[in-house]
């Protein structure tokens, strides 16, 4: 399986989940959209549309679930017929992200929720601290710094 | 506050001498529906990993055409895990090493043929 990350330090939690959760695709990302480590995916393009669509969906459930439950609902798990999706934030010192994963009948709901705990475990443990100046991903910065994470990831300049 | 359907059967197996925890968990899912659990014992965890476990077993009982598996034991150093199923549900116990096994063995089939 081949992992691949823009930031370094999230290669590791992410191969042990994905060595022991066994599922088949998986994306870190910021909230923004912005693709931080892959794995499972073939192309660049699905990455992209992964990245955009786990972003809108992490919205609007967080959206929703402060109008209905007061808090935002933090994990989602949809079951397909032959592939299930689940969709969680992993919080570390370096900001929230959100981790997406597609899973088949080699793993298990009670199992990626099982290994998503310990991956955000290690995931906070291995994140360097949050930059004392964080800049915002801006509009019209968004689409390059889009393209430059695709390129780190899928070897394409 | 209503009983769950499955706290009688976790109950007389929980009864059995050096059983910590009794669960009665989907297959598929891994996930715990009912569970009777001594202090100390992780559920979730316990659920996840013996659910896949059996459900392994299961298809490999399948694959060798030895038919359906009835039961499965796994001996570790500190306890046993015990696991039966029926359907989509599997009973799952987690025993001291000094339990009596064949008792645990003739409830969990005697309940795993109840479960719905």
């Amino acid at each position: 399986m081949s992992i691949t990350a823009v930031e370094p330090w999230v290669e590791l939690p992410l191969r042990k989940f994905v060595e022991e959760a066994r599922t088949v695709l998986g994306l870190l990302l910021h909230p923004s959209g912005q693709v931080v480590a892959q794995f499972g995916f073939a192309r660049a393009i699905d990455v992209m549309s992964a990245c955009a669509l786990a972003a809108a969906i992490h919205a609007s459930a967080g959206e929703l679930g402060k109008q209905l439950d007061g808090k935002a609902f933090r994990g989602l798990h949809h079951p397909g017929r032959d592939r299930q999706l689940y969709l969680a934030e992993a919080a570390t010192p370096r900001g929230t992200f959100i981790f997406l994963t597609v899973f088949d009948q080699e793993s298990s709901l009670g199992l990626v929720r099982l290994y998503f705990d310990e991956f955000c475990k290690s995931l906070a443990a291995a994140a360097p601290p949050a930059p004392r100046h964080a800049e915002p991903v801006l509009e019209d910065r968004f689409e390059h710094e889009l393209n430059r994470n695709l390129a780190a990831l899928f070897g394409r300049g | 506050m209503s009983r769950s359907p499955f706290a009688s059967v976790l109950a007389s197996l929980t009864r059995q001498r050096g059983v910590r925890a009794s669960l009665v968990v989907d297959e598929n899912d891994g996930i715990v529906i009912d569970s009777n659990l001594q202090i100390g014992q992780d559920g979730d965890r316990v659920a996840a990993l013996a659910a896949s476990l059996y459900r392994k077993a299961r298809l490999s009982a399948a694959a060798a055409h030895l038919g359906n598996a009835t039961f499965m034991q796994l001996e570790a150093e500190r306890g046993r895990i015990c696991a039966a199923g029926h359907n989509d549900l599997v009973l799952v116990v987690v025993a001291d090493p000094a339990a009596n096994i064949g008792m645990i063995r003739v409830e969990m089939i005697k309940a795993a043929g109840g479960l719905p």
